[in-house]
């Protein structure tokens, strides 16, 4: 019978009666017990969801691998060191510091949505060719007349060669998170400062440093957004994925939806069809462009029936809806 | 469309996210935004940019796109702490574009300002074609008495009610112009604005209306004392779980252990094998379910100040008989056998049938949880004189002697969890057998099995004690005791609770 029934109950009937070491003992029992109860529900989810690549092994591998790349850089920083010097770090200070890490959803959220990002340029180059750096887009942006535009265009193709390096090393710089994140796991980072007062000062002084050098604008996500924003009417070009790249196409279809980027990256995924398609017409594309973007990305996937019949700002509202509601 | 193109826009915030200085379009559009310069920057997106750049100390940047309310304006702003030292920060902004926003559609504003007094409305009324009353609901205390006399009144125009304001026309006058218009209440000190949303046009003339009356202030808060009596009564019949909860509670739960045994038994079809395990498991849980449900139910009512038994005159031995029988299938399961010593009659206890029978039912059903298969559960009576004993011994693992005293507490479990248990019955046992002047105890020898004594005062010897008689009767519900052999009698895999 199931056990999750009296966990409740028996908490709050522990006499106070019983040996402390019994009490202990029962107590890591039940905890040992509510683990052990997890692992029917993880695993299965795991196992159920292979196909849809939402949790495959390559991307929490991925996940990990950034994971463990950011954690690295901020023990190097705390420690006084470059951020790319490799450096043996005891494990328990990479288990606190990686704890202090992931314990941020925020960053956590992030880190999948770059995941996703990668997988799907990946296969989109294999399906279709596209390249994962020099888009068509790219290529036009770059050839603008307008000084302004094809230098960005041109900082941009630099900064997305080096995020697909990265990628294939699961990597990933601090100076590459967006601010409210970086911000975050500075903080995070904080925490693990440890109390010897010299300890406490190379850390507050890494923090500063790391503060001070960070410019949201140049990461690649930042050129990203001026990129599109600049492109102003033209943004609907940049909203067909085979002609603009992932990388564009992504900030392009969160910008033009108002929505945040790691969502619009989530929304690719083969279990987010419905946030995909209301993003798509949320972002002012009609029936037709949507059912393009639905076959480059989810080929064997149609487009949700009466999507034509849903306004833009119909589709606006339900996804604003969905981002306050709860879960 | 307006653009700025390559140029820049630059502005300075101070400490408090004010706008110190700005170039133009944004200085414009922070007084259109209804901001002032110097003044707390009046765009949203640029207000929360600011904020966090400075907070953060970092260099941010971002799209930032806002209206003025005739146009669209979006830009790249780029925000970062001042390097002069001094409080504050530095923008820039790029990409400036401005694009007029679109037309909204008339009707589409019609609908919204329509949800919007519908929101709002402290009286809403239905009128038919002539705007005529039919039905009136008011909410707000100051429109109370005007409710009243609407109500009084139906079947009258509305306009009869209220004074609209600045017209002596004959009312009512066609629903277009009274649409919007403001009226006076009487009783209410607050101006009032009417609201006629027409409804199943027919040939430009609506069959009938709603009629908002939406207040241009809010009432101050302490007139909003008359409602709380409304939600008190609404609010206690939680507390009375036998009475009002479990009876709901049962039916759903026996629907859903009823299904899962369905399914369970694969009564609608061929399944596999995992799925039917999984439907016994919700059979199961669902019967725990139900004995918790149960169990809670007993404890309100063991646990009530004015808790009280019938007593009459009740053969023990009989409902040793009875409770043997009840459990007999799920003891045979477990291949035990459940003996009362033959030839035992006439043990008369001065007790109150049902409860006797929920003790010996929830005695024996633990005895049989916690058996080992292909044992003996006996059952001896004694007659003591001034009192009558049962006593329930099984071949388990028995209780330790420090464990006696504990289980009778209420939830304790002695560490036990997953066998059906609530922690709940033995405590609710000795609770009735005590009401019943009686006693409820454990003995055996550690290790020999248990053996659980109920005692109750004999008939023959009872002097119908005060607290039998002066106590008052519990109402002749349908009670758990009564109902827990029919929950037996589902085709469950799974045991009801009575440890």
């Amino acid at each position: 019978m199931a056990r999750y029934c009296y966990a409740m109950i028996d908490d709050t009937a522990r006499p106070e009666t019983v040996d402390s070491v019994e009490a202990v003992l029962r107590e890591r029992l039940a905890r040992d017990e509510a683990t052990a109860g997890t692992i029917a529900p993880i695993l299965r989810h795991l196992l159920a969801n292979e196909d849809n690549s939402m949790f495959s092994d390559e991307i929490v591998a991925r996940v990990r691998g950034m994971v463990g790349d950011v954690v690295r850089q901020l023990l190097n920083r705390q420690a006084g060191e470059g951020p790319g010097e490799p450096r043996g770090h005891s494990g328990q200070a990479i288990s606190a510091m990686t704890d202090a890490v992931i314990g941020n959803s925020a960053f956590l959220g992030h880190v999948h949505a770059l995941a996703l990002e990668w997988q799907l340029t990946e296969r989109l180059q294999q399906r279709l060719g596209l390249d994962p750096v020099l888009a068509p887009l790219l290529h036009a942006l770059i050839a603008s007349p307008e000084p302004g535009t094809a230098e960005l265009a041109m900082r941009f193709l630099a900064s997305q060669a080096r995020f697909c390096q990265a990628q294939r090393r699961m990597r990933l710089p601090l100076t590459e998170l967006p601010g409210d994140i970086l911000h975050l796991t500075l903080i995070g980072m904080r925490t693990q400062a440890g109390g010897e007062a010299a300890v406490d000062e190379h850390a507050a002084m890494a923090e500063m440093a790391i503060r001070a050098s960070y410019d949201e604008g140049g990461s690649r996500l930042g050129l990203l957004s001026r990129l599109v924003i600049g492109m102003g009417g033209g943004t609907v070009a940049a909203l067909s994925v085979g002609h603009a790249g992932v990388a564009i196409f992504l900030s392009a279809l969160a910008i033009a939806a108002s929505q945040d980027r790691d969502l619009a990256a989530l929304s690719t995924n083969e279990a987010q069809l419905g946030r995909f398609a209301l993003l798509l017409r949320s972002a002012g594309l009609k029936i037709g462009a949507i059912e393009e973007q639905f076959f480059a990305i989810h080929p064997d996937i149609g487009v949700p029936e009466g999507l034509d019949r849903l306004s833009a700002d119909r589709a606006a509202a339900l996804l604003a809806i969905d981002a306050s509601g709860p879960g | 469309m307006m653009a700025s193109n390559g140029t820049s826009v630059r502005a300075v915030s101070d400490a408090d996210d004010r706008l110190i200085a700005a170039e133009e379009p944004l200085a414009g559009l922070q007084l259109r935004c209804g901001g002032d310069l110097p003044g707390t920057i009046a765009v949203p997106a640029l207000l929360e940019t600011v904020r966090k750049s400075r907070h953060y100390r970092l260099k941010l940047a971002r799209t930032l796109t806002a209206q003025d309310g005739t146009h669209a304006v979006s830009a790249w702003v780029e925000v970062e702490p001042r390097r002069d030292g001094e409080p504050g920060c530095e923008i820039m902004l790029r990409n400036w574009r401005s694009a007029p926003l679109p037309e909204e559609d008339p009707t589409e504003v019609a609908s919204l300002h329509g949800e919007i007094d519908r929101q709002l409305a402290e009286l809403t009324a239905q009128l038919d074609g002539s705007q005529r009353l039919l039905t009136v609901e008011a909410e707000a205390p100051d429109l109370i008495a005007l409710g009243k006399a609407m109500e009084g009144g139906i079947g009258r125009p509305w306009t009869e009610f209220v004074t609209v304001e600045g017209s002596s026309h004959q009312q009512p006058l066609h629903w277009r112009l009274l649409d919007g218009v403001s009226v006076i209440v009487p009783g209410s000190q607050r101006s009032w604005r009417a609201t006629l949303l027409p409804q199943q046009t027919h040939e430009d003339e609506p069959d009938g209306f709603e009629l908002l009356l939406a207040a241009k202030e809010p009432l101050p808060q302490r007139v909003a004392e008359p409602a709380l009596p409304a939600r008190k009564e609404q609010l206690a019949p939680f507390r009375n779980i036998g009475r009002e909860i479990a009876p709901v509670l049962r039916l759903p739960i026996a629907r859903i252990i009823a299904n899962a045994e369905t399914i369970r038994t694969r009564l609608a079809g061929p399944l596999a094998r995992e799925y039917a395990d999984y439907a016994a498991d919700i059979a199961a849980a669902g019967q725990h379910l139900l004995g918790l449900v149960d169990d809670l139910a007993d404890l309100e009512v063991v646990e009530a100040e004015d808790f009280s038994t019938s007593p009459e005159l009740v053969d023990l031995a009989e409902v040793a008989r009875q409770a043997a029988g009840i459990l007999g299938v799920r003891a045979s399961e477990k291949n035990i056998a459940i003996e009362i010593a033959p030839g035992e009659e006439g043990f008369s206890a001065f007790a109150e049938f049902r409860r006797v029978l929920q003790i010996m039912l929830n005695l024996i059903g633990n005895a049989i949880r916690y058996s080992p298969e292909s044992s003996r559960i006996t059952i001896a009576l004694a007659d003591e004189g001034d009192h009558v004993q049962a006593v329930v011994t099984d071949e388990g693992s028995g209780i330790a002697p420090e464990d006696r005293a504990r289980i009778f507490e209420k939830f304790e479990r002695l560490g036990r969890s997953g066998d059906g248990g609530s922690g709940l019955g033995l405590y609710i046992s000795r609770r009735l057998a005590r009401a019943m002047g009686g006693e409820l105890a454990v003995d055996g020898a550690d290790g020999k099995g248990a053996s659980f004594i109920l005692d109750l005062p004999a008939f023959s010897a009872a002097e119908r004690p005060d607290e039998f008689t002066n106590g008052k009767s519990l109402p002749r519900l349908p009670r758990i005791a009564d109902l827990r052999p029919a929950a037996n009698d589902l085709p469950a895999a799974g045991e009801t609770d009575q440890d």
